[in-house]
C-alpha cells in the first residue's frame, strides 16, 4: 500500500467539540467536504448556534460569507434524512481569526417557513436573506426589510423553488409597462 | 461621406452652385453623426466598450458622441441581456430618444435570448421595441458592431425611414 492511501488521523476540528460540549441538542447530523465542516443544526436552535459561533472568542466566524437554500423536494434520500423538510437554509461562515471555513444548515419544513433573521448578528445578512426570500419564500422573522430584491415587485412565486417553471409562467411575454414606469 | 448626392450645376455658375435635395443634405448630416445611446448590460457590453474605444475606434466612422442621455442620442446599442426587470428601463430609454431614432440588437441574447431560455430573460426585445439592425454572435467581434453601424448609415442614405417609425409622411 502506497503512502498517499494511509487515512491520517484528522485532529477533531474544535468547533465540532465546543459545540458537542454547548449545544449537543441543537445538532441533527455533522459531514465534511473539502476541508469544510458542515453541520446541521435544529431551527429552534439555530439563532442561538449562529450567535455562540459569532460571539465565542475561540471559534469567531465573524463574516458572513452566504446566505442561501436548497430545494429538496425532488430528491427523496435528502428528504426523508430530516424528517422531510423541503428546505435547507444554509449559512456559509469564515472565520478570520482561525482561517477556516463553516457551513451550517438548518432543515426548514415546507408547512412552517419561518426561520429567526441573523441580521442582528451580520449586517450583511440583509441582503442575503432578501435574496433567499425572493428565490425560495423562506420568511425570515425579525428581518428589518423583507422585500424582493431580484425579481420585480410585483412578481408572483418564487422562481428557483423546484416547482417553479424553468421558462416562467409567461411574465416574460406580458408584462404592464405603464404600471411599472409609473 | 462622399457628397455622391449633389449636382454640379452648369457650365455658367462654374461649379460654385451645387442643388440637391433637402432630404438628401438632412439625411447626409444624420448619417454622419450618429450618436448612440449604449445601453449594455452584460458581457456583449464588453465588446461595445472595446469598438468605442480606441483600437477599434467608432468615431472613424462619424459616431464619435457616446451620450448617456437618451434625449441627446439617435442610435440606441442594446448589448447584453435584458431581464424583465429592465424592459421597462430599456423601454423608457428609448421613448425618451427624439425621433428620427434607430436601434441595433447586439448579440445572441438581445436579439432573441440566447442560451437563456429562462423565466426571467426577454426573448428578443424586438417583442417590444422595433430594432434595426440585428448582430448575431455571442459576442459579436467589434468589426461587427462597425458593420451594423455602417448598416444604419446606409439605411439613413438610402431615404428609409427607421423601423420604430410608423407613419411615413410623402
Ligand atoms: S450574446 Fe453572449 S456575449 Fe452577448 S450578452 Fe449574451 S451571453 Fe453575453
Amino acid at each position: 500500500m502506497s503512502e498517499e492511501n494511509q487515512v491520517e488521523e484528522q485532529p477533531k476540528p474544535l468547533v465540532l467539540e465546543k459545540l458537542e460540549a454547548n449545544y449537543a441538542d441543537a445538532r441533527l447530523a455533522q459531514d465534511a467536504s473539502r476541508g469544510t465542516v458542515i453541520i446541521v443544526i435544529r431551527k429552534e436552535r439555530a439563532y442561538a448556534v449562529l450567535e455562540y459561533l459569532k460571539t465565542d472568542p475561540e471559534l469567531a466566524y465573524t463574516f458572513l460569507v452566504d446566505v442561501t437554500a436548497v430545494d429538496n423536494s425532488q430528491m427523496e434520500s435528502e428528504l426523508m434524512q430530516f424528517d422531510y423538510a423541503r428546505f435547507m437554509v444554509v449559512y456559509q461562515l469564515y472565520s478570520y481569526q482561525g482561517q477556516c471555513r463553516l457551513r451550517v444548515k438548518v432543515p426548514v419544513h415546507e408547512n412552517d417557513l419561518n426561520i429567526p433573521s441573523v441580521t442582528g448578528l451580520w449586517k450583511g445578512a440583509n441582503w442575503l436573506e432578501r435574496e433567499t426570500y425572493d428565490m425560495f419564500g423562506i420568511n425570515f422573522e425579525g428581518h428589518p426589510d423583507l422585500r424582493r430584491i431580484l425579481m420585480p415587485d410585483d412578481f408572483e412565486g418564487h422562481p428557483l423553488r423546484k416547482d417553479y417553471p424553468l421558462r416562467g409562467r409567461g411574465e416574460r411575454e406580458r408584462f404592464n409597462f405603464d404600471k411599472q414606469n409609473a | 461621406m462622399g457628397l455622391d448626392f449633389v449636382g454640379r450645376g452648369t457650365e455658367e455658375t462654374d461649379g460654385n452652385i451645387i442643388t440637391t435635395t433637402i432630404d438628401k443634405v438632412v439625411n447626409w448630416g444624420r448619417k454622419n453623426s450618429l450618436w448612440p445611446m449604449p445601453f449594455g448590460t452584460a458581457c456583449c457590453a464588453i465588446e461595445m466598450m472595446a469598438t468605442l474605444a480606441s483600437k477599434f475606434d467608432l468615431s472613424r466612422f462619424g459616431s464619435e458622441a457616446i451620450r448617456f442621455s437618451p434625449r441627446q442620442s439617435d442610435l440606441l446599442i442594446v448589448s447584453g441581456r435584458i431581464s424583465i426587470k429592465m424592459m421597462p428601463v430599456l423601454k423608457r430609454i428609448y421613448d425618451q430618444m427624439p425621433d428620427p431614432k434607430w436601434v441595433i440588437s447586439m448579440g445572441a441574447c438581445a436579439s432573441c435570448g440566447g442560451v437563456f431560455d429562462t423565466y426571467t430573460l426577454i426573448q428578443g426585445v424586438d417583442q417590444f421595441i422595433p430594432v434595426d439592425v440585428y448582430i448575431p454572435g455571442c459576442p459579436p467581434r467589434p468589426e461587427d458592431l462597425i458593420d451594423a453601424v455602417l448598416q444604419v448609415q446606409q439605411k439613413i442614405a438610402s431615404g428609409a425611414s427607421p423601423k420604430g417609425v410608423e407613419v411615413v409622411y410623402e
